[in-house]
């Protein structure tokens, strides 16, 4: 079977990508590992979703459920509980090869939209030491449990890093009648949204705890405490402050990596700030004729803003012809961490621009401004630019005449 | 003055408040101190292979109790049993001696304390299948290694486990590092070890491209390998339960009653057992085994080790297992002098070099390995991590693997070895207990020389009961089995067909390893079976890859509970105390 667009992942941003490439008359293919359409959403049974999409507060599944009822009513082809295993670019098609319960097979497509979404990082990964017990879970590992099996993975627990599903999990568990003793962040700022920092912990008097970590599990069999430590600035452990509490779980909220284990096989650039695809302002790669969406493509605090970006992947991708494109840098300068898309395509329209960056720290009254090759063409105020919070722009770069090899830049400043 | 004399004088100089005494042909330490390293260090002095069969060092550490992990299952399951022969242990070298013993018709019953087989050093190893340079000639640790490598050719197609032999790498850095190679060069042929020889940077390159700067050059051990170690040890362990020997997971030998020089019962925490015959494989624990038969002659001072896994993505960097040689110093530019190059040179060669040093090795699932490093520690079962030493692991290897960064480790884990203070393997009858067979002091090469330490107690032990009467051959005896298929390994169309055939094979469960729910379900289906997360993982490695289990995990224990028909509350992460679901959420409870 030949495809105009292969839609990889059917989370929030693959459901947005399909739908797009299908309007622009695309003939397209969704595939899902999973047997339902949602992805991550499937287990968000809080609600916040849509705000800016729909002007309402849904819950996870209602958000993707909007989506999936206009994707089951187009003519998107599925497979559902289908697995990628192989990319390969063959002259100008990929070929995706796949298994599922009907055997495994391959299929051909112009343009390929990855929307893999991301990972949790796991304990290993921040480097917590001791034993080897049961009872530590990823954040989102914890909510698989509670919100799809119905089942309670701990009864007396801390959290470890204040992300969004972190802080989710504290009041989940909490309702469902677990004791969550505290939530241990090892920045001095809080990761997650300020609106779950008050919903989620104050509301239910579950302490923060800022620049703390933990740093060592006890327990045999089950878990039966952490050794917890205050940190300094660098966020190394201050000998002589170890502290143990007694608990039987740790829930690990400690940052999500884009998966993109695929992109990588196809050798795809890869972004070291975001983790994603490096990509145009139409979100193709650096590699012809493959798009990028949602978390795959940097980790969003809002399911809008994947909704928002992966539909912009999609129509373009339906679009997608071979042509050469001219790819300028796009970087994130002083007081930014990273900024999307990290290049601009000097042959594709320029004239509405979605940007999204985050600050590097949390500042007051911060000036935004974009400088090309050291020339500021751009700025705008904020009165408050915090990490957790992405930050989105549009802006018309057609009007500033970059030429080739130029460089835009992107600087935060406080006043 | 006498050795004897000679040596309670170090050891006394070390500590005045230790006890030194000749029993029964052994060298006994006594007393208590108040650190560890003193313990060993006597140990080590007390040392005299010719003259004693070894050194029972019991000094005890001020303040330290030692805590024994016991199964929490009481029962009595196994009581009344009488086996032709008990194995304690279900390492490799105990699941070794039950496969080779399943080749006769024998009551084979083996007690394994742990939930699964290849629960202590056997599945905490890197998998270097060892050359064994470095082994006095006259060394077990030689015999058995030598016999054990070359066993693995077989045995590999027999037991259908990975295992390659790409060879492994002593790099050097200098030109005058060269001599050490040339020397084990000779000694390779003393030992009978085919192949070894010396590379040049230009030849080390076409076989390991991504050889570190600064090697100079390398000695090439073509018969070196590396496998999964405790793959090797679940497919001894089913092919010998296939072939009729019983496996009794979450047992633990309690106590034993002698009578008349022999083992007259073994006491558990699952019943009492009388079997005509005993072998030891208890791996940290075979003293405190061989106490209880009285026939103690060893003390094995546990050994601990950290290794670190790395992500797929740098598995390429490595093809073989390379190790810097015990004399290159890097760093600094610095110039030894001759003294001390004679002396590094001694060290190396010499058998006091216990440890191979760290290596970084190419793992059966295409990650890196790198570590162990060596800790003399108290308790024979602390398996923490921590991570000065994690770092201290990695901060040195990124000079062996030099393509590695912090943030491609995946997982660690440490393991605790079983060395004797003699450092060699104690394969032997028992001297002072006549139904017992000891397989202590197994320490690496361990996982190399199982295969062959099992051949040699099964054929002790054959003899034994043949003279109480007949022993027959198991005609029945099938020397392969088969493992579980791995369809990420094979073509489309090889995987297309047997997926038509069982559609489970076309559900991927684990994403990062791309480990179906067919070929979960196989495991569960084998014929040692499978109750637990960690007994699934290490058998087909959901949960090994780099989301370490996140996504996977809650599907796999409902394929256990589904499977096993009980809730997914009984599924456990390993013991019956490690749950990990406890209850109903109040909404599904109702």
């Amino acid at each position: 079977m030949r495809y105009d667009v292969t839609v990889i992942g059917g989370g929030p941003a693959g459901l947005a990508a399909a739908l797009a490439a299908d309007k622009e008359g695309a003939k397209v293919l969704l595939i899902e590992r999973e047997r339902k359409l949602g992805g991550i959403l499937k287990q968000c049974i809080h609600d916040g979703f849509g705000l800016m999409t729909f002007g309402e507060k849904l819950s996870g599944p209602e958000y993707s459920e909007r989506f999936i009822d206009k994707v089951l009513a187009s003519g998107i082809e599925k497979k559902l509980l289908t697995f990628v295993t192989k990319i390969k670019k063959v002259k100008n098609e990929f070929v995706i090869y796949y298994v599922n319960r009907e055997g495994a097979g391959h299929i051909r497509t112009k343009a390929l939209v990855l929307a893999t979404g991301c990972r949790e990082r796991t304990a290993k990964q921040v480097f917590i030491h001791g034993t080897r017990p049961s009872g530590i879970y990823t954040a989102g590992t914890a909510q698989y449990y509670v919100n799809l099996m119905g089942e309670m993975p701990v009864k007396r627990c801390v959290i470890l890093g204040s992300g969004d599903i972190g802080l989710i999990m504290a009041r989940r568990l909490t309702l469902e009648g677990a004791e969550v003793l505290g939530v241990y962040e090892a920045k001095p700022t809080p990761s997650g949204l300020t609106r779950n920092i008050h919903q989620c912990l104050r509301d239910f008097d579950i302490p923060l705890y800022l620049s703390h970590t933990v740093t060592r599990v006890f327990g045999d069999d089950r878990l039966t405490g952490v050794e917890v430590m205050k940190v300094d600035e660098n966020m190394e452990p201050i000998p002589g402050t170890e502290e143990r509490i007694e608990c039987d779980g740790l829930i690990l909220s400690v940052g999500l990596i884009p998966e993109n284990e695929l992109a990588e096989s196809l050798d795809v650039p890869i972004d070291e700030r975001t983790r994603g695809p490096v990509c145009d302002q139409e979100y193709m790669s650096e590699a012809e004729g493959i798009f990028c969406a949602g978390n795959a493509l940097h980790v969003n605090d809002l399911v809008d803003y994947v909704t928002e970006n992966a539909w912009a992947a999609g129509k373009n991708s339906a679009h997608y012809e071979k042509k050469e494109r001219i790819l300028i840098s796009v970087l994130p300068g002083e007081g930014t961490s990273y900024v999307v898309p990290e290049r601009l395509n000097l042959s594709a329209p320029l004239n509405n621009v979605t940007m999204y960056f985050r600050s590097a720290r949390e500042m007051r009254n911060a000036k935004l401004k974009i400088k090309i090759d050291g020339k500021t063409v751009f700025e705008k105020k904020y009165q408050v630019v915090r990490p957790p919070e992405m930050e989105r722009l549009q802006i018309d770069f057609s009007g500033f005449s970059i030429r080739k090899n130029q460089t835009v830049k992107i600087i935060l400043e406080e006043a | 003055m006498s050795s004897f004399k000679s040596k309670v004088k170090k050891i006394k100089a070390l500590s005045p408040d230790i006890e030194v005494t000749e029993e029964r042909g052994c060298i006994v330490l006594r007393g208590e101190v108040d650190n560890w390293e003193t313990v060993v260090k006597a140990g080590r002095l007390a040392v005299d292979r010719k003259k004693y069969y070894g050194v029972i060092n019991d000094i005890q550490l001020k303040g330290y109790q030692p805590k024994e992990k016991l199964p929490s299952e009481k029962d009595k399951l196994y009581d009344g049993a009488r086996p032709d022969v008990l194995i304690i242990g279900g390492g490799l070298t105990g699941c070794a001696a039950a496969r080779e013993l399943s080749r006769y018709r024998l009551d084979i019953m083996l007690v394994e304390k742990g939930a699964d087989v290849a629960a202590g050093q056997s599945s905490r190893n890197g998998g270097a299948v060892h050359v064994g340079i470095n082994y006095s000639p006259s060394s077990q640790k030689n015999y058995f290694n030598y016999r054990g490598n070359i066993m693995y050719s077989r045995l590999e197609k027999e037991l259908d486990f990975p295992f390659e032999r790409t060879g492994h790498l002593m790099l050097i850095g200098a030109k005058w590092e060269k001599i050490l190679p040339k020397l084990l060069v000779m000694n390779s042929k003393r030992l009978h070890i085919p192949g070894v020889r010396y590379l040049n940077r230009e030849q080390l390159l076409k076989i390991e491209p991504y050889a570190p700067s600064w090697a100079y050059g390398a000695l090439y051990m073509p018969t070196g390998g590396f496998t999964s170690p405790y793959k090797v040890n679940v497919a001894l362990a089913e092919n010998a339960v296939t072939n009729g020997a019983k496996i009794c997971l979450n047992t633990a030998v309690l106590d034993m009653e002698t009578k008349d020089g022999k083992i007259y019962s073994v006491k558990t925490n699952r019943g009492t057992i009388y079997p005509k015959l005993v072998i030891n494989a208890a791996g940290v624990y075979a003293d405190v085994i061989a106490e209880m038969a009285g026939d103690r002659t060893f003390t094995i001072h546990p050994r601990k080790g950290t290794d670190i896994i790395l992500d797929k993505k740098v598995g390429k960097y490595i093809r073989t297992t390379e190790v810097k040689s015990p004399i290159t110093v890097l760093g600094d530019g610095k110039k030894l002098g001759a003294a001390e190059r004679i002396k590094m040179i001694k060290f190396a060669l010499s058998h006091e070099n216990t440890s191979k040093g760290i290596a970084v090795i190419h793992t059966v699932d295409k990650n890196m390995i790198v570590g162990p490093d060596v800790q003399e520690i108290p308790d024979r079962e602390d398996v923490t991590t921590d991570r000065e030493t994690t770092d201290r692991i990695l901060r040195e290897q990124m000079q062996v693997a030099e393509k590695i960064k912090p943030s491609d480790v995946i997982a660690y884990f440490a393991g605790v070895r079983a060395p004797t203070y003699e450092e060699d393997f104690q394969v032997r009858k028992g001297i002072f207990c006549k139904n017992i067979l000891e397989a202590a002091g197994i320490q690496s090469p361990g996982a190399t020389a199982a295969p062959a330490i099992g051949v040699k107690l099964a054929r002790w032990a054959v003899d034994y009961l043949k003279e109480t009467g007949p022993v027959e051959r198991n005609r029945a005896f099938n020397p392969r089995r088969k493992g579980t298929p791995h369809l990420a390994s094979l073509s489309e169309k090889e995987r297309d067909a047997l997926i038509k055939k069982n559609p489970d094979y076309g559900e991927i469960v684990c994403r990062c390893e791309e480990i179906s729910k067919g070929e979960i379900l196989d495991v569960l289906r084998s014929p040692l079976p499978v109750y637990t997360l960690d007994a699934v993982k290490r058998r087909c490695r959901p949960g090994m890859g780099r989301c370490q289990g996140g996504f996977c995990s809650p599907l796999v224990v409902q394929i256990l509970a589904k499977e096993w028909g009980c809730s997914v509350e009984d599924i456990k992460k390993n013991t019956k105390e490690s749950r990990i679901l406890f209850r109903r959420t109040k909404e599904a409870g109702k």
